[in-house]
């Protein structure tokens, strides 16, 4: 109820929060493109953002290249990460459950998970050839660990009285995970989530970068610039790759957060 | 009567949620040498803030306060500050958060330390010297606290509900304890409570102040020994008197 | 406690134990699949290869050693300096925090292709690369440090007497130092990483990264998991030497370390 009061002011918040979030952006992109015009830059590795942007303009309204590129990589993306969450929170809640599981998959969960990402890349493309198959599983296993060890955590923490309180309402099995576990747990959960989306977004980039056999994909957008030795692409590529990957920590994770543990009352608002 | 501090009509406003409140009305009071002087008042009456204000962490929106005749404008060591949740540094011992206000006034680092051990001494911490806040109970944080207030010699205390966060217990042990500590060491106190009960326990002149705006309301001089009981009568009518200046207040502070 | 070590490594064992097994009974392809006892030979051979003048495995392992040193030393002092300069004033902060999280989002091997075009193949490229992989998660929890000094304690400082600059050394730092590390951490593993990665595709003849890719892409998978054995080791020494230690002397005897929490 109370949200509906703070609609109207809450949009426009938002709106000014954006464009503030934007301004150094233009402030920057102006000066840069003073200095082309005026002459003070005069590489062709540095174009002014006026040349950036008919490049954008090029690949994402004339020939549509850039979706493709995005699309690829979102795709393979959630390809990998959704597999993580549904394997990883399965798995942390079973380990939760026993002792024994617990005390022997720990200490390698916690130390897989702070394997550097990149480590795993050129195990898979020499197990897993040079395409999809191999960046799939490079996002899947990077974002895994974290996601496994922070819903164990998770559920290991949640006060012993709300459990007992749900078997003495008769909750069992699933219906005790889905409805009581979870959410109870979600504070942890969001923050395995959290890491586990960073991870999975380098492991993307790497990923695609580095595998022969992949055309799409905005890391392979970057990197086949390079045989045309047209900065515009590249910076273009990295300015997609900085604000998607930045956007999906906030607007995605946010969003659930939001929904989740702000809502009862379990985080405290940043 | 020869006031160390003089806060000569003293305003100050602040903004919340873009509307501007009055938190203190044009206050004018003396801060007697030497003597130990209780701000009192209803949640919300600025109190704080005029202790801020004369430490010289806020500013006033006008007026002025006068510290031995030259205005306040900013933090200066010439005044010590206890704060409610002791703002010890956790990355410094016992020692060295009582050498702090020291060694940045000037002091070579083995006076400085030595002179810190006496404060240690008065404030019973002997064997905590090398322990680290983290490690300390409420009561012996506050005390770290005050010596470290005390230890570089400021001409005036002054004390933001620095037993607020205490227990019961731990909280008449502490007033006894700060008796005995100033019976030590002549100063000049402003101490800020809610507590009827400490502030007639502790002070020479109780200011009552209403609830916001904050004004000066009514002043209580407190004519007893120094070593008073909580249950004595003059000390219940002291107690009576300040509690009646309140009363008013605390009901106008519901209607709010 | 005993019997907690033996269950952790009772699942690793068994893990390389069928792994071993199967790729000498060849259930698996060995070709990609070598035995854990084929990588570990193939490691003392890496070692002992040019000996004794010179092991081609330490001299791929020092030369990347060498660039995460520059780099990482200069991603650290920078992202600190940058981050307390962030912390301290609000405009400051502003109009740079929106640009360090988006710059940050970048994985550092994406940038490569473009440091090739400016800097050229080999140490320059490398070096900088680790240096802004470090920097920005330095930057970003510094700030964050700086940003949530308790106010109080500022005051504290500046009522017994210290000076802007004082109540930025004694003060402001220490408060920020377990975010601090927090920071350097991230940027260790991003830094490593970066640097490895660049390797496989910038470096011109020498480093870890280089002897990895050299051997995936001519299917030596013994090399490259030998290369990968090396490379999490020394990460995990890295950390445990420059960090876990630090941390202990430090923001661990401050009682200060629940604020470890990472986002």
């Amino acid at each position: 109820m109370s949200e509906q009061k703070q609609k109207p002011s809450g949009l426009s918040s938002r709106l000014k929060n954006t464009l503030d979030f934007l301004f150094p952006f233009l402030v920057i992109g102006i000066l840069w493109e003073i200095l082309v015009r005026t002459g003070v830059i005069q590489l062709h590795s540095l174009p002014a953002p006026s040349t950036l942007l008919v490049k954008f303009w090029e690949l994402a309204f004339v020939n549509g290249i850039l979706w493709k590129h995005l699309f690829s990589s979102l795709y393979r993306l959630f390809a990998g990460y959704l597999l993580a969450v549904f394997i990883g929170t399965a798995i942390g809640a079973l380990l939760a459950q026993n002792q024994v599981a617990h005390d022997m998959f720990e200490p390698t969960l916690n130390l897989l998970m702070s394997v550097p990402t990149i480590a795993w890349i050129p195990i898979f493309l020499i197990t897993l050839g040079l395409g999809d198959k191999t960046v799939i599983m490079a996002i899947f296993t990077s974002s895994f660990f974290a996601i496994t060890y922070n819903t164990m955590r998770g559920i290991e923490m949640i006060d012993k009285s709300i459990v007992n309180a749900a078997h003495l309402m008769g909750l069992r099995g699933l219906h005790l995970f889905l409805e009581v576990l979870l959410p109870a747990s979600m504070l942890s959960i969001i923050n395995g989530l959290r890491l586990a989306i960073g991870y999975a977004w380098r492991a993307l980039v790497g990923g695609e970068l580095l595998a022969a056999m992949i055309e799409w994909g905005l890391g392979k957008m970057v990197y086949q610039a390079r045989y045309f030795n047209d900065a515009s692409v590249m910076l273009l590529g990295l300015l997609i790759i900085g604000f998607t990957g930045y956007l999906l920590d906030r607007v995605f994770l946010t969003i659930l957060e939001r929904n989740t543990v702000e809502k009862w009352g379990m985080a405290v608002k940043k | 009567m020869d006031p160390i501090i003089q806060i000569q009509d003293l305003y100050k406003t602040f903004t919340e949620n873009g509307k501007e409140l009055v938190a203190l009305d044009h206050i004018n009071l003396d801060i007697p040498r030497n003597q130990f002087t209780v701000l009192i008042g209803p949640s919300g009456c600025g109190k704080t803030t005029l202790l801020n204000t004369m430490a010289g962490f806020e500013k006033a929106t006008s007026g002025k306060i006068l510290l031995d005749g030259k205005p306040i404008l900013k933090p200066a060591p010439d005044r010590g500050y206890v704060f409610q949740d002791y703002a010890l540094f956790p990355w410094l011992t016992v020692l060295g958060n009582i050498t702090f206000g020291l060694t940045h006034n000037g002091w070579e680092k083995k006076e400085a330390e030595e002179k810190a051990r006496d404060y240690i001494n008065l404030v019973n911490l002997q064997g905590f010297e090398e322990a680290y806040p983290h490690t300390l109970s409420g009561g012996m944080k506050q005390r770290v606290a005050i010596a470290r207030a005390l230890a570089y010699n400021p001409e005036v205390l002054l004390m933001d509900e620095p037993f607020g966060a205490l227990d019961a217990q731990t909280r008449k042990h502490m007033q006894r304890e700060l008796v005995k500590i100033l019976e030590k060491e002549q100063k000049t106190v402003v101490f800020v409570t809610h507590s009827v009960i400490e502030a007639v326990f502790l002070a020479d002149l109780v200011v009552v102040m209403t609830a916001r705006p904050g004004k000066v309301k009514g002043i209580v001089k407190i004519d007893l020994p120094r070593n008073r009981s909580y249950v004595e009568d003059h000390y219940l009518h002291y107690r009576e008197q300040i509690l009646e200046l309140l009363e008013e207040e605390v009901e106008k502070g519901f209607e709010d | 406690m005993k019997r907690k070590t033996l269950l952790a490594i009772l699942p690793i064992f068994i893990f390389l134990l069928g792994w071993e097994v199967s790729a000498r009974l060849e259930w698996v392809n060995p070709v990609l699949f070598p035995a854990p006892s084929a990588i570990i030979s193939e490691l003392v051979d890496l070692f002992e290869k040019g000996l004794p003048a010179h092991s081609e495995l330490i001299n791929h392992t020092l030369a990347t050693l060498k660039r995460l040193g520059i780099g990482f030393s200069v991603g650290v002092l920078a992202g600190i300096f940058m981050g307390v300069l962030m912390g301290l004033s609000n405009p400051v902060f502003h109009f740079f925090n929106p640009l360090i999280l988006v710059l940050m989002s970048i994985p550092g091997i994406a940038l490569a292709p473009l440091f090739i075009i400016w800097l050229g193949f080999g140490d320059p490229t490398i070096i900088t690369l680790g240096a802004l992989s470090t920097f920005f998660p330095v930057v970003y929890s510094t700030t964050t440090g700086v940003r949530s000094v308790d106010k109080q304690m500022v005051r504290a400082a500046q009522i017994m007497g210290a000076t802007p600059l004082q109540v930025i050394m004694s003060v402001y730092i220490p408060w920020s130092a377990a975010f601090v590390f927090n920071g350097v951490k991230l940027g260790l593993v991003r830094g490593w990483m970066t640097v490895i990665a660049v390797e496989f595709v910038a470096a011109s003849n020498y480093g870890l990264g280089y002897m990895i890719w050299y051997a995936t892409e001519r299917l030596k998978a013994d090399v490259v998991y030998a290369g990968i054995l090396v490379m999490i080791l020394i990460y995990f020494i890295l950390d445990k030497l420059l960090i876990e230690n630090v941390e202990k002397k430090t923001i661990a005897r401050w009682g200060m370390i629940s604020q470890k929490q990472d986002g």
